[in-house]
């Protein structure tokens, strides 16, 4: 499971449905990178996620969340 | 699908038809002649003309990096065995000491064969699985 979890799926809709197109264009990258950072399968550069947090006018700590791992 | 994905595709094809074409041809025409079906290794080189406008990003460049480091990393490991595979069945199993000449351009191609069908194949696999920037 990915430790950094985001919420870019929900300030998409947040931000008058931006569509996954648009996000891509606003930060430099693909539309397959938007779709694999929703997915969970994509952990980003930190320009990158400066990027994209910048694109919804918020911190990187409010979109990208970091998980302690549960050691068992 | 992006053009890396449809170039893995080309590489993992020609590759594939590499190999096949070699043990059709080998029982049929022994293995100089056989040595021919490595021409659809050439066909690889049309894979430069899909997506040329595509621009990769951050994830692409990282995903053709990890692909073609393990790429080369499975192409050393083929040539070194490949290499002292011949050695040691031509000495150990005919007790000659001369490597016919034809063995090596075969092991080399197979060295080039494994790197970029490693090299498809993993770009494939990254492309579905978790990936991690470099300084992420």
């Amino acid at each position: 499971m990915p430790e950094i979890t985001n919420g870019i799926r929900r300030l998409r809709f947040d931000h008058d449905e931006m569509t996954q197109e648009e996000l891509a264009l606003r930060v430099a990258c693909t539309r397959q990178t938007i779709i694999a950072l929703e997915a969970g399968k994509y952990t980003p550069s930190l320009a990158l996620a400066f990027r994209i947090a910048r694109a919804f006018n918020k911190r990187v700590e409010d979109v990208f969340q970091y998980e302690v791992p549960i050691k068992e | 699908m992006n053009a890396e994905q449809k170039r893995a595709w080309l590489g993992v094809v020609t590759m594939s038809a590499c190999v096949v074409g070699y043990f059709v041809l080998l029982p049929l025409f022994g293995p100089i002649v056989a040595t021919a079906a490595f021409a659809f290794y050439g066909i690889n080189g049309f894979a430069g003309l899909i997506g040329r406008k595509e621009k990769p990003d951050e994830r692409d460049k990282n995903i053709a990096r990890r692909a073609t480091l393990a790429g080369a990393m499975a192409s050393y490991l083929a040539f070194i065995i490949g290499c002292m595979g011949t050695w040691f069945v031509v000495f150990a199993f005919k007790r000659e000491e001369q490597v016919w000449v034809h063995v090596l351009g075969t092991i080399t191609m197979l060295g080039a064969i494994v790197f970029f069908f490693t090299r498809s194949v993993a770009i494939l696999v990254l492309y579905g699985r978790h990936v991690e920037a470099d300084n992420a």
